[in-house]
């Protein structure tokens, strides 16, 4: 297993960067294979949640999203979204939050709401759901996107949830309590997220470092000396993505 | 205790034009489909509907030009598409929305409930979805009295009609759901008046297991399989194929809506009848 897709990189390093210690509120698809694979790996005790009222599953076969069923299998207790987002995540008590995104900017706000066309035109996407909460209340923030240029702006279209600085404020300026993004990973870069903006911290294995900045179309610190790299995923981390947590290669091919 | 089962038809007499009904379905789970036919059919108009996660009942609705205004926090037919029907009518300015993220949702169903006048919450700050609500009056950002630093207010919500999905009822409506229930409670609490569409009219759920008390429940309607073509944990999945139908068919625009309205829900009489058809389908 010398080869490995994007995807599959970009489950890896996400899931290097749960603790075993979190609790973990999730969106569907990569963010939530990535904290799967956190689980059956470094981190078989950190805690998933998710958003409808599920504490704990063990998402059994592939799941449509977190309205199906499948994924809520194995499940410890089940509440609603006022003890998920509220008594957890506004209570303090969920410590990363991993979400995916339409559009990402350099201080880690997130779109998922709308892209405006070069016409003009307004094209809707999901909007919130509870991204907006994660973003505002969850104690770190991993965001987890294609490395497509057109996902990375200097200022997002539409801002769904909040990074490190919004419209010139700081977070704490607008009233939220808590650091907000921390990091972005993709399938080719680590990109850290700090009040200064985004630091390129690390690219994957095969990488250029200039070819990923070029192909980041938004400003991008260098950290002190050279980005690293991350290093490749293990056979056992791709054959827990191949055999069980991706099967069908719906997220991560 | 009373007996409040009533039949489909005569529980939804109630939602005239312009109500405010809250729907009880999320994604692709638990959705309350035929209240929404049986609305289709009625030619209801101009309803304001709530959900927290907007799901196929919703997206059904709005294509059927039922909705004018759309209270949520997004939504999604999860990996099947997007509700595109909402998003048609969204651009086309025929259904205007406000749009919230998933607790500030739950928090002004909550907030109706307990007849607050308003709740605070610690989400959408400093986000984009803020100027529209500060525009329509329903969310305000002013320092709390006891630290002086931002804070949102929530107006609570407070819907004349919730149609929600239920496992089982007693004939008073006292109810039971397995597995998560997003907002369900909170809405039941909040609306004026509420009907529950039940797998299963028993004689008594265990008290302990009652997540909705039949203290609040206007009428219980049977109706097996009720959230086809969604699914109920624990007792049937999602209907892949119907749902992939109607995807395809709404991703087409408004012609294709229609022609799944026609099959569906303007032209069959009922929900057995659907459910009849649905099967068809499925043995084809």
């Amino acid at each position: 297993m010398n080869s490995w897709s994007g995807g599959e990189m970009l489950a890896v390093a996400a899931a290097r960067l749960v603790r075993d210690d979190d609790a973990v509120l999730v969106g569907l698809g990569l963010p939530q294979v990535a904290v799967a694979l956190a689980r059956r790996t470094h981190a078989p005790n950190a805690r998933l949640l998710l958003e409808l009222g599920v504490f704990d599953p063990r998402p059994a076969g592939e799941a449509m999203g977190i309205a199906d069923p499948r994924m809520w299998t194995g499940s410890r207790a089940y509440g609603g979204m006022l003890d998920v987002l509220g008594y957890m995540l506004q209570g303090g008590l969920i410590s990363l939050g991993v979400l995916g995104a339409l559009q990402v900017d350099r201080y880690g706000s997130i779109n998922s709401s709308l892209v405006i066309e070069a016409d003009g035109r307004r094209r809707r996407f999901r909007g919130s759901g509870g991204g907006n909460d994660v973003a505002s209340s969850a104690g770190r923030v991993l965001v987890v996107v294609r490395h497509e240029s057109r996902k990375f702006k200097a200022a997002v279209d539409f801002v769904t949830s909040p990074g490190r600085r919004v419209a010139g404020s700081t977070r704490a300026a607008v009233g939220l309590g808590t650091v907000g993004t921390t990091a972005v990973v993709t399938d080719r870069a680590l990109i850290e997220i700090t009040d200064d903006g985004a630091v390129l911290a690390a690219v994957h294995p095969g990488e250029d470092v200039d070819r990923v900045i070029e192909d980041t179309p938004m400003p991008l610190l260098l950290p002190n000396g050279e980005p690293t790299v991350n290093p490749s995923p293990s056979v056992e981390e791709l054959e827990l993505i191949r055999g069980s947590l991706d099967p069908l290669g719906w997220y991560t091919t | 205790m009373a007996d409040k089962v009533r039949s489909l038809n005569a529980a939804l007499e109630i939602v005239a034009d312009g109500c405010h009904v809250a729907l009880g379905g999320f994604a692709i789970t638990r959705c309350v489909m035929p209240a929404v036919h049986h609305l289709a059919r009625a030619g209801r108009r101009r309803l304001t509907v709530s959900q927290t996660i907007a799901g196929l009942d919703t997206d059904v609705l709005v294509a059927a030009g039922c909705v004018s205004k759309l209270i949520y926090a997004g939504g999604s037919l999860d990996r099947f598409g997007s509700l595109y029907a909402v998003s048609e009518a969204v651009s086309h300015g025929e259904v205007e929305t406000e749009e919230y993220s998933s607790l500030a949702m739950t928090l002004r169903f909550h907030s109706g409930a307990l007849n607050l006048p308003f709740i605070p919450c610690r989400s959408l700050l400093g986000s984009d979805l803020i100027p529209p609500l500060l525009a329509a009056g329903t969310v305000h950002v002013q320092p709390d009295p006891f630290t002086g630093r931002p804070t949102l207010l929530l107006a609570p919500l407070r819907p004349d009609v919730a149609i929600l999905h239920v496992d089982t009822a007693d004939r008073d409506g006292n109810a039971t759901l397995a597995g998560p229930r997003w907002t369900t409670h909170e809405t039941a609490f909040a609306a004026r008046h509420v009907i529950l569409l039940c797998e299963e009219v028993v004689d008594q759920v265990p008290p302990d297991q009652a997540l909705i008390p039949g203290s609040v429940v206007a009428a219980v309607v049977e109706l097996p399989c009720a959230a086809h073509p969604t699914a109920v944990a624990g007792r049937y999945d999602y209907d892949r194929a119907h749902l992939e139908a109607y995807t395809a068919l709404a991703r087409q625009g408004p012609a294709g809506m229609r022609t799944y309205l026609e099959r569906y829900v303007l032209s069959v009489p009922d929900h057995s009848a659907y459910l009849a058809l649905a099967r068809e389908d499925a043995a084809r």
